[in-house]
């Protein structure tokens, strides 16, 4: 058994014991800056990790290679060193969001910077598991960091509010995954990924039976929740604005992109023939789902619940990719995630920045942040444009590779035109939300506070690579297009 | 033709652009420092001109140190360069020449004010722009300077900006300009997009190996082409920016608006004459009778005039009006030469009245003058000989060239030649009119009374342009610009002492008719105005005067139009606005999503167990879905 391949998850894992036991000799004033060593021992994970990548692919990314771990349940391929260096990646930035939010934190800020560890351990878990038994694993120790990361505010009545819900709903869905996963595994007497798909091959009457799909289906569903996608998207707005905001946007990012892949990994490894045949419900879920997060969203007044129903709306978008049922479809959501990555960092930093001073999350928080801080207001602003999908920037790019990945599929199916429509629709609509907090940040009638915010170096340079990333991706987008290629490589579908 | 000379096109054009530049960034607060280098670089123009003149004759030079590729996109090939024939080597003398004296004038007449420096720059640009129009080989370079020159005028119109009526008269005449550049650049775009060329070389033999390359749009594009000449030289329905551009300083108006600019249109025709006289086009029909039409009214308009420098503008127009007339009468040599002459007895006439007005403390009221015989002599002689010259008098320079447009008139359309004796006759009259009241006679005014002569400065330019006023019909210009390769055709040549009768012997109908016209304006004029208190015409006209005085309410016209058309088009665009656009399009599109938006919020209670609820019905939906579609 080659310990190399969870390298990196046994890295991660160390680093968040280390924080805890950190935080016993630390006094209480150094405390938040406890996230600064865990963001340097990231980022020093996250250089590693290129080694380790460039190791996996000694040509640079051009075939097909997976390595096994654990009677094949964990594997390390093209797809799990793009998500795993994603994740490394969000957890940085949201750790140093974290340490600009410590202030907001009464008791344990250290845990919390742990927490947000371990979760990044159950992400890592989750882009290798090639087995239901891992991934279900994985999903719990992301989840159950989560209740406790969305909780963490114990002195506030909506983040405790937000914590309940997030327990009781997300257990629902992990109840419809245990269930989906006993029925596929009543039906097919495996849960390894490889051996679903030989199954299905040599016996494709499998993958008409009721109990098997309706199996899929719940475990469809218990991902779909991650994905905040339509049926489980109701939890997001509630959750989005009661949690710590470092919180939410690891949850936007972080549990949104552990969906994405498992999910991936679900349909596109273990089961395409299934998947094959899911391409009316996956264009409808898709559909409903964009167009449920845009329409709630407009007349939405509350940043962090905007943000929520925004997750939504981009989860839809997200599904774009999926319901093509192609690689390019696939590597199109990559590369979307790639960019909604920098994009809701920024906006969460800024978030996190400008409401120290007010005890509200309301859009006119926001008012004289033109003024107050340039840097930042420039940060927000382009974090919406992007989500808004003007070009050059990244959301544009990402948006114009979903579409053009469905728009290639037309042929096949006409519904698929319909989704289009529907896309841009809700772009359209999504420019109405995306801009009125635009204008909220330079043309807010009579702002009361003028006074400048004070923004520390890291904070500083996060918000730098962001707005680098979202331009960069958005100007130049062939070499991430060509990285999100071969990272879906290992995919059954066709391409 | 060595290479020196050839660099002498460059100075020529460039020299008063430097002058422009230093003295912007500079000299501006050394005000006397300022005067000399714009009067020098005019100056070295002048003599770098003649120099060119004496050294190269009636030749056209072409060479490759006269171009430089300049834009290069696909096969839209256009260059900077330079045409070297007798027809822009006549307007260089034109307008470097008179130029000279006008600038030095300038000195003298603008000294006082606080802006001479901004005044000399200006000059200067202005100087440059026509210089680049004159010497322009491609329609592109053309129009860029073309658009400069429009820029200086307006610039020099409303010098003093301070002034209402002059910041109103510079916009007025930018954006009358503008509609005919419009056109004009549209023509351009044509004559692309139908020769493929923009060189003016190149278009002339296209033309001549292809008559009929430019097809049916043959009149189209001439007058499209005329369109940028109606702007920039006044003519009807565009004539109305002139009159009150005489808003700007007197020398202004004489240099840009009777000399050279306002020729520039003219000079643009009979540089693209080729592409004008085709057999299968009518522009020349019309753009003849759009100058007889110009001609006629502006003349009728002046005649009814009070102020000096406005019955010289209207007398302006009516001339352009002529060698607009002259072209469409298939005679562009002839409008060249009435343009020549008349740069030189206009810009005298109206340094002549920029000296009364100086010597009366800026009033410019003719009845409020009178009896400056004896107090400004120079100014007067000066004057009388202006006025000789363009009422067409034998043997000054104006008989000679009119004659020439009459003749040219008479040939082409008799109705044309009927129009051009009618303007003969009113010139002589409005021009007599203005000298019988403005000079003879009594002062009428306390000023007048205390006028006394301008400074030399003053006079030395105006006794130059004087001796050109004389001798200006015969001196060959009509023979030299003949030459140009442009027009078709060869010219009678006579000996110089044969100049004086010529038209007599060449075409004695409208030399006779020409003379006749100016005995009848003289008489007239005599009769009405020698020695008047008041002006008898309105009590004997009536209506009519009142309608020349009011410009025949062309202004009144314009603005109630454009009033209306800008109003409707406004309520139009407001209404699509307001009721299409921001009510159904807008209103609508947002009331719907929103409303939508709004009835989802409703699905998100925060109440936790409706959440389950709607995640296992949402589940149990879409599972009856997947199984039993």
């Amino acid at each position: 058994m080659n310990f190399s391949l969870i390298s990196l998850e046994i890295a991660v894992v160390i680093l968040a014991l280390g924080v805890l036991l950190g935080d016993l000799w630390t006094p209480a004033q150094h405390k938040r800056k406890l996230g600064y060593a865990a963001a340097a021992g990231l980022l020093l994970i996250f250089i590693f990790s290129i080694f380790a990548r460039k190791e996996l692919f000694p040509s640079g990314g051009t075939e097909i290679l997976a390595d096994y771990a654990f009677g094949k349940m964990f594997v390390v391929d093209g797809l799990a060193t793009f998500f795993k260096q994603f994740f490394i990646l969000a957890a940085l930035f949201v750790i140093i969001m974290a340490a600009e939010f410590a202030d907001r934190i009464k008791t344990g800020i250290a845990e919390f910077y742990s927490l947000i560890l371990m979760a990044l351990a159950g992400m890592l878990f989750a882009s290798s598991a090639n087995d239901f038994v891992l991934v279900f694993v994985a999903l719990e120790l992301i989840t159950i960091t989560f209740y406790i990361l969305n909780s963490f505010q114990r002195n506030r009545i909506s983040s405790l509010e937000a914590g309940i819900k997030y327990l009781i709903l997300g257990a629902v869905s992990t109840a419809f995954f245990v269930f989906g996963l006993a029925f596929v595994f009543g039906i097919s007497g495996t849960t390894n990924f490889s051996e679903l798909h030989s199954l299905l091959s040599t016996n494709p009457v499998l993958g008409t039976q009721p109990l098997f799909l309706a199996g899929l289906f719940f475990i469809f569903v218990g991902l779909a929740f991650k994905l905040a996608a339509f049926p489980m998207q109701v939890w997001a707005p509630d959750v989005y604005q009661g949690s710590p905001a470092p919180a939410t946007a690891f949850l936007a990012v972080g549990s949104k992109a552990a969906g994405i892949v498992l999910l991936l990994r679900v349909l596109f490894i273990a089961v395409p023939q299934v998947a094959l045949e899911w391409t009316n419900l996956l264009i409808g879920i898709a559909a409903i789902t964009i167009l449920y997060g845009n329409l709630c969203a407009i007349p939405q007044r509350n940043l962090k619940r905007l943000m929520g129903y925004s997750s939504i709306a981009n989860a839809g978008y997200l599904l774009l990719g999926f319901a093509a049922l192609t690689r390019t479809g696939s590597s199109a959501v990559l590369y979307y995630l790639a960019g909604y990555l920098f994009t809701v960092i920024a906006a969460f930093t800024v978030i996190v920045l400008v409401t120290r001073q007010q005890d509200s999350d309301d859009i006119t928080v926001l008012a004289g942040l033109g003024r107050r801080s340039p840097f930042l207001a420039a940060a927000l602003t382009l974090a919406m444009v992007s989500l808004a999908g003007i070009p050059p920037l990244a959301g544009f790019f990402g948006k114009f590779l979903l579409l053009k990945a469905v728009v290639e599929q037309g042929a096949s199916n006409t519904a698929y035109y319909v989704l289009v429509g529907v896309a841009i629709a809700g772009v359209v609509m999504s420019l109405y939300y995306y801009f009125g907090v635009i204008r909220a940040i330079y043309w807010s009638r009579d702002p009361n506070d003028l006074s400048p915010i004070a923004i520390s170096i890291p904070t500083r340079l996060s918000l730098g690579v962001c707005m680098a990333g979202m331009l960069y991706l958005g100007v130049n987008p062939e070499p991430a297009i060509q990285l999100t290629k071969a990272a879906v490589k290992v995919l059954n579908i066709g391409i | 033709m060595n290479d020196v000379l050839l660099n002498f096109p460059w100075f020529i054009l460039f020299v008063p652009l430097v002058s422009a530049l230093v003295i912007t960034f500079f000299t501006k607060r050394n005000r006397g420092l300022s005067a000399g280098i714009s009067i020098g670089a005019i100056v070295i123009s002048f003599i770098l001109s003649l120099i060119l003149f004496v050294a190269t004759g009636t030749d056209t030079v072409t060479s490759p140190k006269l171009s430089m590729d300049w834009l290069s996109v696909g096969n839209f090939i256009v260059d900077f360069g330079i045409t070297i024939d007798p027809l822009s080597k006549l307007m260089l003398l034109i307008v470097t020449g008179v130029g000279s004296a006008i600038h030095i004038y300038s000195w003298g007449y603008m000294h006082e004010d606080r802006a001479v420096s901004r005044y000399f720059a200006s000059l200067s640009l202005f100087t440059f722009s026509m210089l680049g129009i004159v010497l322009s080989n491609n329609f592109l370079q053309m129009f860029i300077f073309w658009e400069l020159v429009g820029v200086s005028s307006y610039l020099l119109i409303g010098f003093w900006y301070e002034r209402p009526p002059a910041a109103d008269a510079a916009k007025k005449a930018f954006i009358t300009n503008r509609l005919g550049d419009f056109g004009f650049l549209l023509g351009i775009i044509m004559v692309w997009s139908l020769l493929g060329s923009l060189n003016f070389t190149v278009l002339q033999e296209v033309i001549v190996n292809n008559p009929a390359a430019l097809g049916g749009l043959a009149t189209v594009v001439g007058l499209l082409l005329f369109c940028g000449a109606v702007g920039k030289s006044a003519q009807f329905p565009l004539h109305v920016w002139l009159p009150d551009a005489m808003e700007g300083p007197t020398p202004v108006s004489a240099l840009i608006h009777a000399a050279t600019m306002v020729a520039a249109g003219v000079y643009m025709l009979c540089r693209v004459y080729f592409l004008l006289n085709l057999s299968d086009s009518f522009a020349l029909e019309v753009i003849g009778w759009v100058g007889g039409l110009t001609a006629l009214l502006a003349a009728l308009i002046a005649v009814q005039q009070n102020d000096i420098k406005r019955i010289l503008a209207y007398s302006t127009l009516s001339q352009l009006g002529l060698m607009v007339m002259a072209v469409g009468a298939h005679q562009p040599v002839a409008g060249m030469f009435h343009l020549t002459t008349h740069a030189f007895f206009k810009a005298l006439l109206f340094l002549g009245a920029g000296s009364v007005i100086h010597a009366l403390h800026h009033e410019q009221d003719i009845w409020k003058m009178g009896g400056l015989k004896k107090k400004m002599p120079v100014t007067f002689w000066t004057f009388l000989i202006g006025t000789l010259a363009l009422s067409g008098v034998p043997p000054f320079s104006g008989f000679y060239s009119k004659d020439f447009v009459l003749s040219a008139a008479y040939d082409a359309n008799i109705g044309l030649f009927v129009i051009g004796v009618i303007v003969s006759v009113l010139t002589t009259f409005y021009m007599f009119r203005l000298f019988f009241v403005a000079f003879l006679g009594h002062p009428k005014s306390e000023s007048a009374e205390h006028a006394h002569e301008s400074p030399k400065v003053m006079t030395v330019p105006l006794q130059f342009l004087t001796v050109l006023s004389v001798v200006g019909g015969l001196i060959g210009v009509n023979h030299y610009v003949a030459k140009a390769k442009v027009f078709p055709g060869s010219e009678h040549h006579f000996p110089w002492y044969a100049e004086f009768i010529a038209p007599i012997v060449h075409a004695p109908v409208a030399a006779l008719f020409g003379i006749f016209a100016v005995v009848v304006g003289f008489t007239v004029a005599y009769k009405f105005y020698a020695g008047a208190q008041r002006d008898p015409l309105p009590g004997k006209l009536g209506a009519l005067s009142r309608a020349m005085r009011g410009r025949f309410y062309f202004d009144e016209i314009y603005s109630a139009l454009i009033f209306m058309t800008h109003e409707a088009v406004a309520k139009l665009a407001d209404a699509i606005d307001r009721w299409i656009i921001a009510g159904l399009l807008v209103r609508g599109t947002h009331g719907t999503t929103e409303l939508f938006g709004r009835a989802l919020r409703l699905v998100q209670t925060g109440n936790l167990q409706t959440y389950a609820f709607l995640i296992v019905a949402g589940v149990a939906v879409v599972l009856f879905y997947v199984l039993f579609r």
